[in-house]
């Protein structure tokens, strides 16, 4: 067969296809390739084109084409397919979607997430405990934060809080960017366990023996520490324990893989742990502003108490009512896996169904087992 | 049988048109580029965003005092959104690509061969900091510095792209993704044959003989490749295959094994099976086979030193119908004939023809 003839023949459509390549990925649209390739009809054009050079190149083994218009092809293929399927730009309505329905229901039954926020909780209610208890524990809040950090935590909180309200955006974008940035690392580092495990403890039993230690009496600036920050910490306490629970989950991917091999387990872990971190970053934003403008205000204190019981209800409502497992949730396989011990039957139907096979069984096998020899001895003889 | 995976970075994937196609991979030494120029780029961004805010609050804050932290506000926000958003808000919308990857030619794609999604996109940008740990402390170096980490080292990542198939770091596991190479050199190679000998040749291997997959597969792989070799090492690659194939079409002996090969190709790429026999030229009446060996064809008396001259710049229609323009130009040697070995034997598709290459070539090989 004359591939040089054939390859002529193919060649001013592969070519066009080339340049409408190149108009695409300079424009993002075909329009500039030329004036055929306008509107709806360009886009049947483009469809038309790298159908065909589909073809040539399933058809590319059979023609026995030369290696190197095969590997010409593939790319040729690969970069039409580029163009063709691009990637869906996010939708605002997905991630609304995700943060409000899928994030609440993920955060509900996962384990992680249960683990993530004992262990945060747990060691900062216990640093608190210790930090407080100066009796039984000396010096525990010293040794763990350094009572140069302390001093300074509580000096820095002598005067009341009465920030000025220009500097509120300012503190309010650092907090973002700083306890954004600690929770996403937390997360990142979630995939190898240990240091995400470690980020969350330390975090944990440093704030809870800073708590400690200014809840002890006679500490200056304890009322206005308290003052500071009762209004934002629901938002960010959770969000810390969410973050370090998506990060296990992911991390529990990698090392539990439940059966699946080691790569599935671990995008199925990941495209779990997306949207819980994406509800606790919402949560360090919305923590941050709290930080930022409510919570250094000369506001009254029962207004950022009435905060704090306010944005702990919004918690709870989210994890609990839109968290709830949902009967119609149409994220689970319509196929069910069920184990083999829910498959025996039931105590009753034992004795009608099953029954007659056993004995039949049973019946059949002395049988077989006297015949046996009596074969054996025929043949012997 | 079946055929062995090759051991390169190809990996093949399955469009929804159910064609499969193969993409190469991209490994550490392509991706590494492409990282520290995103990071450069990043950086840049983040200083010019910087310096436009603060032009803007600098002619502002005469007016007031509320936009210097404003200003502040909007630089520490800006370089949170770019230093952990960068690399996702570029693959979502720039379909796969950042800056640096575009420079560098590689792209992500899903491991399906589906274009990157926002949610992988976010996933393995954000596990970015993973893959670079463990961090190096600055004053590993200089002991005077405090004990900061911030120096990635990205072994975890490097460890994970060597230790998976399609070297993935442990953002692309987890989002699963790959980074494939986006190649924009786009040529359509085929071999053209310009000699005339060749055309003749293959005229006379025998009609029966059918060129199976993987021997069309090597052809096209030897001729494709031969201009990178000299006219010795071509007869020494090619004579493995043609030994036996002169042996079964009784070919003579001394038919030069790289002429054979090119022969075979133009047989089973460049002709059509129902066309006409080949315009012989000069070479009608000559046979290659061995049982002809010693019929009169003009070649053996012919002079053998001019074969070079008469090759380069004076074709065929100078010298004698059957001249011995192609022939082999050891002195001594019986029995030449224009298809024996010759490294002025075949023109190169690429060099000009009258570049005459190396007569005294065949002498040595």
């Amino acid at each position: 067969m004359n591939v040089a003839k054939l390859l002529e023949d193919r060649r001013k459509q592969w070519n066009e296809l080339e340049r409408l390549c190149d108009a695409m990925e300079l424009r993002g649209r075909a329009d500039s390739a030329g004036a055929g390739h306008r509107g709806p009809a360009g886009i049947v054009r483009f469809a038309s084109l790298y159908r065909s050079a589909c073809a040539d190149l399933a058809l590319a083994d059979a023609y026995q084409l030369p290696p190197n218009t095969v590997a010409y092809l593939h790319r040729l293929v690969a970069r039409a397919h580029h163009q063709l399927y691009r990637t869906r730009s996010a939708q605002p309505g997905r991630w609304i979607r995700i943060l409000l329905e899928e994030a609440p229901q993920r955060i509900f039954e996962d384990a992680c997430v249960r683990v993530a926020a004992l262990v945060f909780f747990g060691l900062f209610a216990l640093a608190m405990v210790m930090g407080a208890a100066e009796d039984q524990f000396p010096e525990f809040a010293e040794r763990v934060c350094g009572s140069k950090m302390l001093e300074a935590t509580s000096e820095s909180f002598e005067q009341p809080l009465a920030v000025n309200p220009d500097e509120y955006s300012a503190r309010a974008a650092f907090y973002i960017k700083h306890n954004t940035g600690i929770g996403l690392q937390c997360f990142a580092y979630g995939i190898l366990l240990i240091p995400c495990l470690f980020t969350l403890a330390y975090n944990a039993v440093v704030l809870g023996a800073t708590f400690g230690y200014m809840s002890r009496d006679g500490i200056e600036g304890a009322d206005n520490f308290f003052q500071f920050v009762t209004a934002h910490g629901p938002f960010e306490l959770t969000a810390i324990a969410l973050s370090a629970g998506a990060g296990l989950r992911l991390g529990m991917g990698l090392f539990y893989t439940r059966g699946m091999s080691r790569v599935d387990s671990m995008r199925e872990a990941g495209h779990r742990a997306v949207p819980i971190m994406a509800a606790a970053a919402v949560m360090f934003v919305l923590a941050a502003f709290t930080e930022g403008f409510l919570s250094p205000s000369g506001a009254p204190y029962i207004f950022k108490v009435g905060w704090a019981i306010v944005s702990s209800g919004l918690i709870t409502l989210y994890f609990v009512i839109l968290g709830f497992p949902r009967s119609e949730s149409t994220d689970h396989s319509v196929i069910r896996t069920v184990r083999y011990a829910d498959l025996a039957p039931l105590p009753g139907a034992r004795g009608g169904a099953e029954s007659p096979q056993k004995v039949s069984a049973t019946e059949r096998d002395p049988g077989k087992r006297t015949s046996m020899p009596v074969g054996g001895g025929s043949r012997a003889t | 049988m079946a055929a062995a995976q090759p051991l390169d970075t190809t990996i093949g994937v399955v469009t929804p048109e159910n064609i499969a196609f193969e993409y190469q991979l991209a490994g550490p030494f392509r991706r590494l580029p492409a990282y520290l120029i995103d990071l450069a780029v990043r950086w840049g961004v983040i200083l010019l965003i910087g310096a436009i805010i603060l032009m803007i609050a600098g002619t502002l804050s005469f007016l007031s005092t509320f936009y210097g932290p404003l200003a502040q506000a909007f630089i520490l926000v800006a370089i949170f959104l770019i230093n952990w958003f960068y690399g996702t808000i570029c693959e979502a919308y720039f379909n796969g690509r950042t800056i640096g990857k575009w420079m560098c030619g590689i792209r992500v794609i899903e491991v399906d061969g589906r274009p990157v999604s926002p949610r992988s996109a976010l996933l393995r940008n954000l596990l970015r900091i993973a893959d670079m740990a463990p961090v190096a402390a600055i004053n590993t170096w200089d002991p005077d510095v405090p004990p900061i980490y911030l120096i990635p080292t990205g072994i975890i990542g490097l460890v994970s792209m060597m230790m998976t198939e399609r070297m993935q770091r442990l953002g692309d596991l987890a989002a699963g993704t790959m980074v494939v190479v986006d190649e924009r050199k786009w040529q359509l190679p085929i071999a053209k044959v310009d000699d005339a000998r060749v055309a003749a040749l293959a005229s006379y291997v025998p009609g029966d003989y059918r060129v199976s997959r993987k021997m069309a597969r090597t052809l096209a792989t030897y001729v494709e490749r031969r201009h990178f070799l000299t006219p010795q090492r071509r007869r020494e690659v090619a004579r493995h295959l043609t030994d036996p194939l002169i042996e079964r079409f009784e070919f003579r002996h001394d038919i030069d094994p790289d002429l054979l090969m090119y022969a075979l190709y133009y047989r089973t790429f460049l002709t059509d099976s129902s066309a006409e026999p080949a315009d012989l030229g000069p070479l009608a009446g000559y046979s290659p086979l061995a049982k002809d060996a010693n019929k009169p064809g003009g070649l053996a008396d012919a002079g053998v030193n001019d074969a070079s001259e008469a090759f380069g710049e004076q074709p065929a229609s100078q010298a004698t119908p059957t001249s011995d323009i192609l022939s082999e130009s050891r002195p001594g040697t019986e029995n030449r004939s224009p298809l024996s070995s010759s490294a002025a034997a075949v023109v190169e598709p690429a060099a000009a023809p009258n570049v005459a290459p190396n007569v005294d070539g065949g002498s040595g090989g």
